[in-house]
């Protein structure tokens, strides 16, 4: 397997991580990433032809609470660690246009 | 200023909180015991060592601090960690490098660095960390105390930061197993707010603690040992064998191929699972906002998230992504959970032929700060460990002796791994095992 990234590949990885990165962190990331790579791809070497997934060591079945009406944070509370507040509601700066 | 402020000098804490009583007590009732600082406090603030939740302050306390406190346990302030509890070194934290205690040139290990320091350096008797590859065991070694991951699924989570849910693990760092046991007796058992919490009841873990184990077979697999561990440290695991066989354990030679995939399956499916977790801090209801002027919505995430996280998170966060994109996830992500059941499936052979599995906890002892510059090298001295948080087990490192390094005493840790939810008796192999020597009893030079 080729572990080589590009700077071009390393920069679209950026974009989809939201990381705003500098040409020097793209760099310097792509050596990093690639140096990892060329490690982990050691598990290609291994047979797990006919092995299935596992995603969670316990293996548990959804679990769900009974519906009932318990405590929950109060408003005030949930807003207490926003950056910016307005009335009684999350403030966001304009953010129409564009990519999200 | 407390008593422990006034002790720390190895910036083991973020934030020493106000407590009446720092006398030390024989029980529950009383015991200090610090916060690793990604484990949600309505006291104080929880900043996971990232600018990125600085200030941050919950409004709940996760499910472990309510059992401690409703125990009667004195918890004393939040410890310094690997940002978001990435890292091996307690190097990446945004409030400064953890040192450690018996050499203070050196690193606590990580990511619960602060954790352990403050324990090995006797400034609380104990500490609450996480461990999602080693981030427990790991520092207890290099610091010379009691270090121990429980099963996956027998201590809540709920209030754990998150970073690679599948793995991720509270546990303790302590000085004795004793406490070890004591402790997370009282954090363990159901809890409803943590889907992946065990439903059975905890298991008792204190009681019988110190009645030995009759025909107790220990198994040495042939990858623990060998050129890749410091001879200090092989000569360290070799008298642990021959103790237990003095204490009538019977040696078994097992094999763990998989230990070598390890962390590439760990650096796989950690990552991964970090890219999703973390994908939550955008700057809109919580933390860090950039003060840029932003032209969309993309900008105004991207630059909150290259100011708020740091290079490390950075990094495994585009590994995480890199693995999960269109094209890679099969060759990648796919693969490693195969792998990973492959890995549990070793583990389960493994423990039909022992009852727990010994080896180091590290190949070597504490490095310098600043040594391990490139990330591999720093992402392998979770080799031994790893493995344990993939296939969900219980492990723990205890003192077992020391390395004699540049005219200072380094801690070597012991590993013991033990089967699904058999924590009861993984606890008192160990506790056999420090029944029988003192290096636990041994403290470094600033807490004498």
């Amino acid at each position: 397997m080729n572990t080589s990234l590009t700077t071009e590949e390393v920069r679209h990885i950026a974009k989809l991580s939201r990381l705003a990165l500098t040409d020097g962190e793209i760099e310097k990331a792509k050596e990093d990433l690639s140096t990892i790579f060329e490690h982990i791809s050691r598990l290609s070497e291994l047979d797990t032809s006919g092995v299935e997934p596992l995603c969670h060591p316990a293996e548990l079945q959804d679990r769900t609470r009974d519906d009932t009406v318990g405590e929950a944070l109060s408003q005030k509370q949930v807003l207490a660690n926003a950056p910016a507040v307005r009335d009684v509601y999350f403030d966001v700066p304009k953010v129409l246009g564009g990519d999200a | 200023m407390s008593t422990i402020q006034e002790r720390d000098t190895f910036n083991a804490f973020h934030e020493y909180w106000d407590v009446e009583n720092e006398q030390q007590s024989e029980t529950l009732q009383g015991m200090t015991v610090a916060v690793k600082d990604n484990i949600v406090t309505k006291t104080g603030t929880t900043t996971c060592g990232s600018k990125m939740l600085e200030g941050y302050k919950s409004p709940f306390n996760a499910t472990v601090i309510d059992r401690l406190e409703d125990a009667g346990v004195v918890l004393v302030g939040k410890t310094n960690c690997d940002e978001f509890a990435m890292g091996s070194s307690t190097e990446h934290c945004a409030w400064g490098p953890v040192l450690n205690p018996w050499d203070i040139t050196r690193v606590p290990g990580g990511s619960s660095g602060g954790s352990a320091a403050a324990v090995a350096a006797r400034l609380c008797q104990g500490a609450l960390g996480s461990d999602t590859g080693g981030s427990i065991r790991q520092p207890a070694a290099f610091c010379g105390i009691v270090g121990y991951k429980p099963t996956y699924g027998l201590v809540s989570r709920y209030g754990l930061v998150a970073f690679a849910s599948s793995l991720d693990q509270i546990g303790t760092c302590t000085t004795t197993v004793q406490d070890a046991a004591n402790l997370v007796e009282i954090m363990a058992g159901f809890d409803e707010l943590d889907s992946t919490c065990r439903e059975e009841p905890a298991p008792a873990l204190s009681k019988n603690l110190h009645d030995s184990i009759e025909g107790l077979r220990i198994g040495i697999p042939s990858q623990y040992t060998g050129s890749q561990n410091d001879p200090a440290i092989n000569a360290a695991i070799t008298s642990a064998i021959n103790t237990y066989r003095e204490l009538g354990a019977t040696i078994v030679d097992i094999d763990l191929p998989l230990t070598e995939v390890g962390i590439s399956t760990y650096y796989v499916l950690a990552p991964a699972e970090c890219s999703s977790n973390l994908a939550r801090y955008d700057g809109i209801r919580y933390g860090h906002r950039t003060d840029k002027p932003c032209k969309d919505l993309f900008e105004l995430y991207s630059n909150t998230r290259a100011e708020g996280f740091g290079t490390e998170v950075k990094r495994r966060i585009m590994l995480g992504t890199y693995v999960l994109s269109s094209g890679y996830y099969d060759a990648y992500y796919n693969n490693a959970l195969k792998t990973r059941r492959l890995i549990c499936q070793e583990y389960q052979i493994a423990f039909e032929q022992c009852d727990v599995i010994l080896g180091p906890t590290t190949p070597s002892v504490a490095f310098k700060i600043g040594e391990k510059a490139d990330p591999l090298s720093m992402y392998l001295c979770d080799i031994y460990t790893a493995n344990t948080n993939i296939a969900g087990i219980c492990g723990i490192s205890i003192p077992c002796g020391f390395s004699e390094v540049e005219g200072k005493p380094l801690p070597i840790g012991l590993h013991l791994q033990g089967s699904w939810y058999d924590d009861a008796r993984l606890l008192r192999a160990a506790q056999m095992f420090q029944t029988a020597t003192d290096f636990h009893t041994k403290v470094p030079e600033c807490a004498q």
